[in-house]
């Protein structure tokens, strides 16, 4: 009982061609910058382009297999899809926007009319259903492009860049309720996103994408400690640490607190580049208000970078240039200082 | 709040906007000229009306039997330019198929045609002899030259395109992301086309079908040369005012502000209800 797909299409001279499931339950994060065929392997999945080879299938049953000439229509598919920029019907209002696919599904209009009001409910939307998308803010529609993809059931949940269209304020509320409600629904979800903290926040798993490509895949934890390219490494490989932000800063779940900027309180992750972290021998007389110490149980070369692992109470990897690492002496066993300004640690509510 | 303020949020009325930019005196003076050609043949028209007979004209029954089959015609052919015109302009703006513009081409002629030359090749072509039209007779018994819906047949020829085009434009510009959307809750292809696709082009829609009825009802040329004049049957509006035109002046006249008066009435309905959308 999952989505398995592999598959390959083309679209003109691109190539995509990617091996990926996602179990019941799980979310599931397609990373990468934007032309990397995240789209491409969403529309494939809804059924809105067949793919040139391989197949999808969806709790075992095919949805779409290019050597079995088996093409399931969009219809016909248990698959809700949340778009980029949401396309909700501007001739229909909020409410008649969520009835319409079980209406397009042979639902009566009494059946259509309850559930779309049951669900404008559960986003919170209650009081928006005579009113006309074109009056409806940017996570507004979101929430009634989430409803009306979820009032007809589907088994998975597609979403294309969920957050990608919100200005800043709104994108970090909007994200926070957009987990509550892809966690309150059980079917598969798989995210297409090119922007890391969406898919920290969002997903259970990632799989990082690059030119049609799938490059690496696992946890959000795996990904972000071992990065298997400087490619990756750019994209995901960055800190994260967990905690609660309260009055002294953000409090982790192993005791340490890390000094950080952020205008709120409560549960929360933050993300530290491991550019921004500087190393050194001995406490650094520095402005940085974090400075944390450590043991390096972990060099890594790509390139001219190294990307240094430093085990403490507060996991970290720090990237440093070669020259860097040479004058420092480092190897794995010595003791070091690791340093970071509150400023350059990203915080998001949890 | 100082004055000052208040100056910013609002400019005064003499400080002019970009929008409001004025055109240069000699367009203008142009511009002016356009209007007054198009105002004056209707005051014409006023001033010269024979007010005094306009009750009895109009309350002739030649006259009321013309306008009403004026508005009977132009309506069915409004409705069947919109029956084949609608998924004519989807086939034209979706589908790619080779000499996609050899067909927009032909199917828009009629446009450009003089309609006199669209009367003779319905004629040729639909008419009792012509390569279509003996096996209507023979097989159906319809005859389409001077019957009432040889008329119709007309008026559609010339006016389909007119809707054609207006929905094609705007079938062009509808973003297909919508149909996808709906596509992926469930909706099968008629049901989208039915329900997203043509409501979200409603006013491209009925701006096409009002310029299509509009140029229906004043068809003359095409109705003429294929469906004659015949009083009751074929003799439309625009056929009597002619006709009127060679016996009695005055008559004309009131027939014209007649149709004058059908078509603004129409068209200004029509502006607020239904071609709001096509503003800005």
């Amino acid at each position: 009982m999952s989505l398995d797909l592999d598959i390959g299409v083309e679209v003109g001279t691109f190539e995509l061609a990617v091996d990926l499931h996602v179990d019941p339950g799980e979310t599931l994060a397609v990373l990468g910058p934007n032309g990397s065929g995240k789209s491409t392997l969403l529309r494939s999945i809804a059924g809105l382009i067949a793919v040139d080879r391989g197949r999808i299938s969806v709790d075992g049953t095919v949805l779409d297999d290019a050597e079995r000439s088996v093409f399931v229509p969009p219809d016909e598919r248990s698959v809700g899809v949340v778009f980029q920029d949401y396309l909700l019907f501007d001739h229909l209002t909020a409410l008649d926007n969520v009835a319409f696919g079980v209406r397009a599904r042979g639902g009566s209009r009494q059946l259509a009319r309850h559930t779309a009001h049951l669900w404008l409910g559960r986003v919170g939307l209650s009081d928006f259903e005579d009113v006309s998308p074109r009056q409806l803010s940017g996570g507004q529609a979101q929430r009634v492009a989430l409803a009306r993809a979820l009032a007809v059931e589907p088994r998975l949940l597609l979403l294309d860049e969920p957050l990608a269209a919100l200005d800043a304020t709104t994108r970090r509320q909007v994200r926070r309720e957009l987990r509550a409600h892809l966690q309150a629904f059980g079917g598969m979800r798989l995210l297409v996103t090119h922007d890391a903290v969406d898919a920290y926040a969002l997903a259970d798993r990632l799989a990082i994408v690059d030119h049609g490509r799938i490059v690496q895949t696992g946890t959000i934890a795996e990904i972000t400690a071992h990065p298997r390219s400087a490619y990756v490494a750019d994209l995901v490989g960055t800190n994260l640490i967990m905690g609660t932000v309260g009055p002294d800063g953000l409090a982790t779940t192993t005791g340490v607190t890390v000094a950080v900027v952020a205008d709120f309180v409560g549960p929360a992750f933050a993300t530290i580049r491991p550019q921004s972290i500087t190393l050194s021998l001995h406490p650094a007389d520095t402005s940085a208000r974090n400075q944390f110490t450590g043991v390096v149980d972990d060099i890594d070369r790509t390139g001219g970078r190294v990307r240094v692992g430093i085990d403490g109470p507060l996991r970290l990897t720090a990237e440093v240039t070669t020259a860097a690492l040479e004058t420092l002496g480092l190897r794995p066993g010595d003791t070091v200082w690791a340093a970071c300004k509150a400023t350059d640690i990203e915080v998001s509510p949890a | 709040m100082s004055t000052s303020d208040r100056n910013i949020e609002r400019p005064s009325a003499g400080r002019r906007s970009p929008t409001s930019e004025r055109l240069p005196w000699p367009a203008l003076v142009l511009a002016l000229l356009a209007i007054a050609f198009f105002a004056l043949p209707f005051v014409g028209l006023l001033w010269r009306a024979p007010w005094g007979t306009v009750g009895d004209v109009l309350s002739s029954s030649s006259v009321r039997t013309a306008l009403w089959l004026s508005i009977r015609t132009s309506l069915a052919s409004t409705a069947l330019a919109a029956l084949f015109g609608i998924p004519l302009a989807w086939l034209l703006a979706r589908v790619a198929f080779p000499g996609r513009s050899l067909v927009r081409a032909l199917t828009t002629l009629s446009m450009v045609l003089p309609p006199v030359v669209a009367g003779v090749a319905l004629f040729a072509s639909l008419g009792r002899n012509g390569l279509v039209g003996r096996y209507l007779d023979d097989w159906f018994g319809l005859r389409l030259p001077f019957t009432t819906t040889g008329v119709i047949v007309a008026q559609t020829f010339v006016a389909m395109p007119f809707l054609v085009l207006t929905v094609e434009a705007a079938l062009r510009q509808l973003n297909p992301g919508i149909e996808d959307a709906a596509r992926t809750l469930g909706a099968s292809r008629w049901y989208v086309f039915s329900r997203v696709t043509l409501p979200t082009i409603r006013p491209a829609l009925a701006a096409g079908a009002v310029l299509a009825w509009a140029r229906a009802l004043g068809e003359f040329g095409a109705t003429i040369t294929f469906a004659g004049n015949f009083p009751g049957e074929t003799q439309t509006m625009p056929l009597a005012t002619y006709l009127a035109l060679e016996t009695d002046p005055d008559e004309a006249i009131i027939l014209a502000l007649a149709l004058i008066a059908v078509s603004f009435t129409v068209l200004v309905g029509l502006r607020e209800r239904w071609l709001g959308g096509l503003r800005p």
